[in-house]
């Protein structure tokens, strides 16, 4: 009895190492070559062998971005481009490119690497303390001061503040943007309206667009940061252009009184009728296309659009048709007037889990990418201001839409950033959440501006 | 050998692998979300011990009890729309005498498309301009629905897609057992003149109970985590309409790094999950009776 059951638990046992030493073996071979970058000498090879060069160790650098699709063509051209010279310049790297739509890598994808530990290599990142800073202060990034010391291109940057923590870099944007009004010539000069200069004739624009039948404003609200661009330039108009600063250091209140006008104002658009009919089910490539159908008369967007308009754009047929105006002045507005919204919160971060290889081709991908060369074309190709110092003699466009965003950034006094970049990320969830209440007739303007506050009240409690 | 059977310890042996794995994947998990589920922890940086502190915001938490409704719907969507009409589709199913097979395929065929594949499916046919259902509506001259943008409507538009994707599974399920029910007893009561309605209600139902009781029962688990028809559908919008307790969970633990509340969140739901199969045993399993033919 005991023999057979000795017998059992020997064969058990046996049985159960063999099957782990399998595993073990296959785990083994299939070790990425970037985790055990030495390579180990075979014993049966030859003297010529050995004579020869060492051959060059494979790696692989994971780099996950955003540019999908015909609307970020451009982008992707450029990002290819830089990932072959970076591999022509460190031998046996080898870029992995992982693309993931933006919302979802932001929001769900990267915070839960993050949490498990394995972010890819290099990956597209927001700033601000609700991404970039966060990730950083729990010491997932790699830290870019050296790399930007040793390449001299730190002082190049024109702001990269959202992706500082403690002085040190672990980010870097890879452009800037503006938000503005784009326009269909066509639908304007078919209907009668001229270029909107104030509020008022914008929103005599609006009525008169929506009495023809026409979408006044093409809006694509299923994901709250497309609406909330509008009210990110909104409410700066009304309470200021210090407001988006004031609000995450504690100084100013979303309670305020311009602050509630602001949001009163795009309830009124909503209840007007202004907005695309069911924007709450419709996504932002929803809302491009709605415009670029030449079914909307205006599009409240970012600046990296204007390429959308090239006559080999994915808006192609409305090439020559489109304009850009900054939004107009508000009666009894705070603060300049002429403010505009200018981002440079989203670039690339890189993982703080890197061996020397990897390091090596991150500073490749740095150095080809944060150029001059890049920054221009990203402008020209792309309508993507530049983050960083470039030759003013060559930011110039033959695009018309380009031309009146430039002149429109010229003519303003001050800018201001995005909440998203100084809020934390709960008090930019509440804020999207309210937006999107508020559409929904599910939250008064007043009843949205203290449930935005109340979240940004915790989160400043809680750091003190 | 018979010896060694019956020495328990050797039965001990044979268990042991299975307990290590259930202790790995379920017992210690459990007991870890029980732990983190009292902590304020964002995943980065080690976690706070906070008492009940995320139980007591979830109980205060209008978002999740609206969720929790939501999945509510759910469960009540499947068992008094749902379940009917599956008991239904099969009783007329069963009767067909030609085509069967094809019947039987074709209301199994949903089951195994991917919900993603489904949620574009359903998407255009709700579309506002383009969508069937509009066109139909449009015959007879009414107004289009926003059927995935109006908050009054998003649910019923996600429940209708829900049914229709896993009717079909368990309508093959309770044809399987129709068709097994000896044909002399459908007979006999024919010959007694029992109708066909009789012996669908008096005789074929009764005798499928058993069935239907798990059709009930596969209902409530699936109401309880459905979550991918919903994040391919509306993303839980319009504003917060269609939110179930799973995707407003992994929403608050990974968009808003809150995975100590996101944990104390999964650990409500596995309660909620207990009492709700709690009155199911109260309600159906208790109840049932063996049938023997």
């Amino acid at each position: 009895m005991k023999k057979k059951l000795v017998t059992v638990t020997a064969s058990v046992l046996v049985l159960s190492s063999v099957l782990s030493a399998c595993g073990g073996g296959n785990k083994e071979n299939n070790a990425s070559p970037s985790a055990s970058p030495a390579a180990s000498p075979s014993t049966s090879a030859s003297p010529s062998e050995a004579a020869s060069p060492a051959p060059v160790e494979r790696f692989d650098v994971s780099l996950r971005h955003i540019q999908i699709g015909e609307l970020q063509k451009f982008r992707k051209a450029i990002l290819d481009e830089v990932v072959q010279k970076a591999e022509a310049e460190v031998p046996g790297a080898n870029f992995e490119m992982d693309a993931v739509e933006d919302s979802f890598n932001r929001w769900t994808k990267l915070p839960a690497e993050m949490a498990a530990g394995n972010p890819p290599k290099i990956f597209d990142l927001f700033g601000g303390p609700g991404d970039g800073q966060k990730f950083a202060r729990a010491n997932k990034l790699l830290d870019l001061t050296p790399i930007l010391d040793e390449l001299g291109i730190k002082e190049q940057f024109t702001d990269y503040s959202t992706f500082v923590v403690d002085g040190k870099v672990y980010g870097l944007p890879i452009g800037a943007g503006s938000e503005g009004w784009f326009y269909n010539k066509e639908i304007l000069d078919a209907n009668g309206i001229a270029i909107p200069k104030t509020l008022d004739e914008l929103e005599a624009a609006f009525e008169t667009l929506k009495g023809k039948g026409i979408t006044p404003i093409a809006m694509g609200s299923q994901a709250a940061w497309v609406p909330f661009m509008l009210l990110n330039t909104l409410i700066p108009r009304y309470a200021g252009e210090d407001i988006q600063a004031g609000v995450a250091n504690g100084s100013r209140k979303m309670t305020e009184p311009e602050v509630v006008a602001a949001l009163a104002k795009y309830k009124e658009w909503v209840d007007k009728g202004y907005f695309t009919k069911g924007e709450l089910g419709i996504d932002y490539t929803g809302q491009t296309n709605e415009f670029v159908a030449g079914k909307a008369g205006f599009l409240f967007d970012g600046t990296w659009r204007v390429s959308t308009f090239n006559a080999d754009g994915v808006g192609g047929a409305l090439n020559g048709k489109v304009g850009y105006i900054a939004m107009p002045a508000v009666p009894g507005g705070k603060g300049d007037q002429s403010a505009v919204n200018y981002n440079q919160n989203n670039g690339y971060g890189f993982s703080a889990d890197v061996n020397d290889n990897e390091k090596a081709a991150i500073k490749a991908f740095i150095k080809h990418l944060y150029t001059e060369e890049y920054q221009v074309r990203g402008f020209q190709e792309d309508g993507v201001l530049p983050s960083m110092k470039v030759d003013a003699s060559k930011l110039t466009s033959d695009n018309p839409i380009m031309q009146q965003v430039l002149a429109t950034n010229a003519a303003a006094g001050k800018v201001f950033p995005h909440f998203d970049s100084l809020v934390p990320g709960t008090v930019n969830g509440e804020f999207e959440k309210q937006i999107q209440n508020l559409i929904a007739g599910k939250a008064t303007p007043e009843k949205a501006a203290e449930e935005i506050q109340k979240a940004m009240d915790a989160e400043l409690a809680a750091l003190k | 050998m018979n010896k060694t059977l019956r020495n328990p310890y050797v039965y001990l042996l044979f268990v042991l692998p299975t307990l290590g794995l259930y202790g790995l994947f379920f017992v210690y998990p459990v007991l870890q979300s029980v732990f983190y589920g009292l902590t304020n922890w964002d995943g980065l940086t080690p976690a706070k011990y906070t008492g009940l502190d995320n139980f007591v915001k979830a109980f205060n938490d209008e978002d999740f009890w609206i969720s929790v409704k939501n999945n509510m719907y759910f469960i009540l969507f499947s068992l008094f729309v749902q379940v009917p009409l599956i008991i239904l589709f099969s009783l007329l199913i069963s009767g067909v005498k030609r085509l069967q097979g094809f019947y039987k395929t074709t209301v199994f065929l949903p089951s195994i498309l991917s919900t993603s594949i489904i949620g574009i499916l359903w998407g255009f046919m709700y579309h506002p301009s383009i969508g069937l259902f509009n066109n139909f509506l449009g015959w007879f001259g009414l107004e289009p629905i926003y059927w995935l943008s109006d908050t009054k409507w998003a649910m019923l538009s996600i429940l209708v897609t829900n049914a229709w994707q896993w009717m079909g599974f368990y309508i093959v399920l309770v044809l399987a057992a129709i068709l097994a029910i000896p044909k002399e007893i459908n007979e006999a009561a024919e010959i007694d003149g029992a109708t066909g309605f009789q012996r669908a209600y008096r005789i074929t139902t009764p005798l499928i109970m058993p069935v239907i009781s798990v059709v009930v029962m596969l209902s409530i688990a699936g109401a309880m985590r459905v979550v991918d028809i919903v994040l391919v559908m509306t993303n839980g919008g319009p504003a917060g309409a269609t939110e179930v307790m799973a995707s407003y969970m992994v929403n608050k633990a990974l968009r808003y790094g809150q995975y100590g509340y996101g944990t104390a969140l999964s650990i409500m739901i596995f309660v909620i999950a207990l009492l709700l199969t709690a009155i199911y045993q109260i309600v159906f399993a208790r109840r049932q009776e063996r049938i023997e033919y």
